[in-house]
This record gives C-alpha cells, structure tokens and sequence, in this order.
C-alpha cells in the first residue's frame, strides 16, 4: 500500500514538472479576420454551342493562369493565419455519440410512455398517430428533398440553356479544364442535335 | 332584489412590485442599449460578487440540517456541484495549451454537457420519488436528448445556458413567491410577462446597429461571452445588450426581490438557518463560511479595481459552481 501512495506520489510530483512546461494560454484576442476582398481578374467569357463537341471544355488562357496562381499564393499565405479561428465542422466523434444518444432518447422516451400508461388513453393514441404521421412525412420530405433535377440540368450541353431548365436556377456537369494560348476564356458546350421521334 | 356591488381599486404592495419591475425594465433596457460594454462592466462590478454571496446565503437557509429521507437527492446534487465545478475550472483553465486539439477540447466540453444534463436528470427522477403518485422518468429521454444537441451542436448548447442561466432566478422567485407571498403571483407573473417584450423592443431597436468595438481584449471577451462568433449574422451590439439585460434582472431578483419575499434569505437574520441555529447544528462553520463569502466579495471588488480583464475572467470560471448549486435547491422545490 505505501509503495501505490509513494509512486502514485511520485507520478503526481513528475507530472507537476512536465505539466509546468506547456507554454501559457494565448491571452490576445483571438480575432476572426475581416476576409479582404479578393481583387480577382475581369476578363471575357466566349461561350461557343459546338455541334461536333462531345465534353464541355472550359479553356483559360495562360496569362490569366499566372494571374491565378499569384492569388492563389496569395491565399495560401493568408489562410495560415485564418486556420486557427475557422469555425469546425461536426467530427465523426460527434456524429457517433449525438446519434447513440438521441437514440437513446427515442428508446428513454418510448419505454416512458408506454410504462406510464399514456399510450392506453385516446390523446395517447393521438399522439402516436400524430407522431408517425409527422415521421413518414418528415421522411418523405427528406427524400423528396433530396431529389436532384432533371438530366438537363446536371449536363453541361446546349439544352441547359432551354427555357424549361432555368425555372431550377443552377446547374452542373462535367466540364474539362485547359489552358489555352487565346486571351480571351472560352466555354465550348456540346450542343447535340435533338432527336426527331421516328414516324 | 338585485344588490349592487361596487368594487374599489386599492393600490397593493402586488402593485407596487409590478410597477416597480416595469419601470426598472424599462429604465435598464434604454440605459442597457445605449451603452453595453459599459454597462457590461458597471453591472458585473457591483453586483456580481453581492449576488452570488446573496444565493450562497439564501442557499444556506435552505440546507436541512438532516437530510433524513432526501440524503441520497442531497449527495447527489451536492456532490454533483463539486465535481462538476471541479471539473469545468480544469477544462477551463487547462484548455488554452497546446495538449489541446479542437477536436479534443470539443469531445472534452461536449462530455461534461453530458455529465451535467444526466446529472439533472438523476436529480429530478429522485425528487419524483419523493413526491406521491410521481414518476419523473421523462427526465431521462429529455437529458439524452439535450445530450444529443450537446454533441452535434455543442457551441449553440453553451450559448444557450448564457442565455437561459439569468432565468434560473426568476423561476426560484417564483417558487419561492408560491410558498411565502402567494399575493404577488399574478403580479409576478405579468412582470415575466413583461421581459419578452422588453427583449423584442431592444432587438427592434438594436438589430440594425453596427457591431460593438473590439479594440481591446476586454471589449472582445464581452461580445464574445454574449456569442457574437457564435451567431455572426446578428449584431454584437444587440447581443450584448440583450445579455446584459437579462444578467441585471438576475442580479436585481437575487439581491432585491428573493430577500423582500423570504425574510429567511435577509444576511443578518442568522436564526433562520437550520444548520447555525438548530440543535447540532455547526455555528462556527457557518459564521465562518459567510465570513469567507463577505471576504471573497471585497477580494473581487479589489480584483476588478486592479485589473478587470483578468478578474473577470477568473470570475466567470468559478461563478460556474454557483449555477451548478442552483440546480439542487431549484429541483428540490419543485
């Protein structure tokens, strides 16, 4: 018994040492910095509907690339000292244990209810109906949410620019990057010819 | 035959209280809002000590001398707070070194949370016990479910109690109106009636007001204390404002009203304590632990005098055990 107190003494005296080692909290404020403004590049865009294109390319010429890349540099300097105050995002540990007890609280919260007798009594049975309800279409509404639009709108072609596409607002597809030797950028569209129902 | 029966209004001391509960409001919100870092200061300088010797001594008064059938609610919560507290003052000044990931510091706030919320909840299923035909099991699924947000959401969790812990006091002045004035609960309940709608006008009047200066550590504490990193979107002046409205009406409650409606909770009547004025009782003990409590409110005037900042700081490490010990004399009321 002596010998645990001794070393657990030992152990307590060696981390005090250790311990006074770890540099002080930072007492300046930890400001978030105001984000400048990026100064960014105006150029001009030639956007070109190409019967004969089979990829959307996105061609950038090179003096604009190097334009870029100095602001990119740039950022890169910047975003050293922003790192540290970003805002984090939700960690798998969090995910783990915020679902294991909001489980746990589903299974707390069934097991009282129907222990407590309430779900025997007709505003019991209510609200058992109101809460399934309420699920299925909380459900229904995620998977309804999380429907993407049409072909048209997820293909960069020449049919993104119909009419019946910019009642969504946005959209996206596969687009091949280039560096070209022009001064100006430009977006070749793969513009298909439609195909005529067959009579 | 008909009898007429007129009836005369007369001015009571529920009047009084309501009258005097709005116009403070009113005058705190308008001074409040025109100057918060200031008040911010000025409010925690004079009051913050004074009103925690004020729950110490209101809670001393409260404390049975046995705990008899409440001994395992009492251990519980008792030794809930010391843990708890202990445990927070480490995090809190353990925190800042470089042992420290985000990721860490975050699964290390979000499991104290858990520990807090369960602890509540054990501490309410217990007090169901006691009472006849009660089953306070509901407290489990809520605590688990408050642990959840706590995990997934654990900045807005804290931000949450900042805003909640003022209204800690105005609850236990309810419960204690219901047991030793029950004349002033309507009264009462119109003056918390009264605090949303203090709180919209400042938002009305503050939302559009440009963010308060952060020149100094000081000033950036306060904003930040108030969740201005936490909510960017919305004006720190009116953040601070709002914060600093609701800590004065909690300051205001403990050191005024509670004392006004429990006659027990007055510092110098000192017979009103069970465990100084009853048989086996510790005198000394709490002679000397109100002694310490006058001391500890000279030694944070002087704190402030020095150097505010830092004081300031401490301050609000330690002020976590006198939310903590609300709990148990709150739950135990209920």
């Amino acid at each position: 018994m002596k010998q645990l107190i001794c070393l657990t003494a030992m152990i307590l005296l060696c981390s005090l040492a250790g311990f006074a080692n770890i540099a002080q909290p930072d007492k300046t404020p930890k400001r978030v910095p105001t984000p400048k403004a990026a100064p960014g590049i105006v150029t001009t865009m030639d956007i070109k509907l190409d019967r004969d294109a089979t990829q959307a390319r996105l061609i950038i010429p090179k003096s604009q690339l190097k334009q870029l890349r100095a602001e990119l540099a740039q950022f890169d300097d910047e975003s050293d000292d922003t790192a540290a105050v970003t805002t984090p995002g939700v960690s798998r540990t969090q995910t783990i244990m915020s679902g294991l007890f909001l489980s746990l609280a589903i299974v707390f919260g069934g097991m009282w209810f129907v222990r407590s007798g309430k779900a025997a009594t007709k505003a019991g049975k209510s609200l058992v109906v109101i809460a399934v309800v309420a699920g299925v279409a909380s459900a229904a509404t995620y998977v309804y949410a999380n429907a993407g639009p049409p072909p048209e709108a997820r293909t960069i072609n020449g049919k993104m620019f119909s009419q019946a596409v910019h009642i969504y607002g946005f959209g996206w597809g596969e687009v091949k990057l280039e560096a070209g030797t022009e001064d100006r950028i430009r977006l070749i569209v793969p513009d298909p010819k439609e195909e005529k129902p067959s009579q | 035959m008909q009898e007429i029966r007129v009836s005369k209004f007369e001015w009571t001391s529920a009047h009084t209280l309501l009258a005097g509960f709005l116009l403070a409001c009113a005058v705190g919100a308008f001074v409040i809002g025109a100057a918060p870092l200031q008040m911010s200061i000025a409010t925690i300088f004079l009051f913050a000590g004074i009103h925690n010797f004020m729950e110490f001594r209101y809670f001393a008064a409260r404390m049975p001398l046995r705990w008899g059938r409440s001994w395992l609610f009492y251990t519980v919560g008792i030794g809930g707070v010391v843990m708890l507290a202990a445990s927070y003052i480490t995090l809190y000044f353990a925190g800042g070194n470089w042992l420290w990931s985000l990721d860490s510091w975050t699964a290390s706030i979000a499991t104290w949370n858990t520990a807090f919320v369960l602890w509540l909840a054990v501490m309410l299923f217990l007090r169901g016990r006691q009472r006849p035909q009660s089953n306070w099991s509901w407290a489990f699924p809520i605590a688990f479910l408050l642990a959840a947000l706590a995990w997934i959401v654990p900045q807005y969790w804290s931000l949450s109690l900042v805003y909640l812990h003022p209204f800690m006091a105005m609850w236990f002045l309810e419960r204690q109106i219901r047991r030793t004035k029950p004349e002033w609960l309507r009264a009462y309940h119109y003056c918390l009636a009264s605090i949303p709608v203090f709180l919209v006008v400042l938002w009305t009047a503050l939302s559009n007001q440009p963010d308060l200066s952060q020149e100094t550590n000081l000033f950036w504490r306060i904003s930040q204390h108030a969740g201005s990193e936490i909510l960017p979107g919305v004006s720190s002046h009116l953040l601070v404002a709002m914060h600093v409205f609701l800590e004065s009406i909690h300051y205001f409650v403990w050191i005024l009203l509670i004392p006004l409606v429990d006659w027990r909770a007055v510092p110098w009547k000192l017979s009103e304590i069970p465990l100084f004025a009853r048989k086996g009782g510790f005198p000394k003990v709490v002679i000397g632990a109100i002694m310490v409590s006058l001391l500890l409110v000279v030694a944070l005037w002087s704190g402030f005098a020095v150097d505010y900042t830092g004081t300031r700081d401490i301050y609000f490490a330690f002020a976590m055990a006198h939310v903590l010990a609300e709990f148990p004399f709150l739950i135990k009321m209920l």
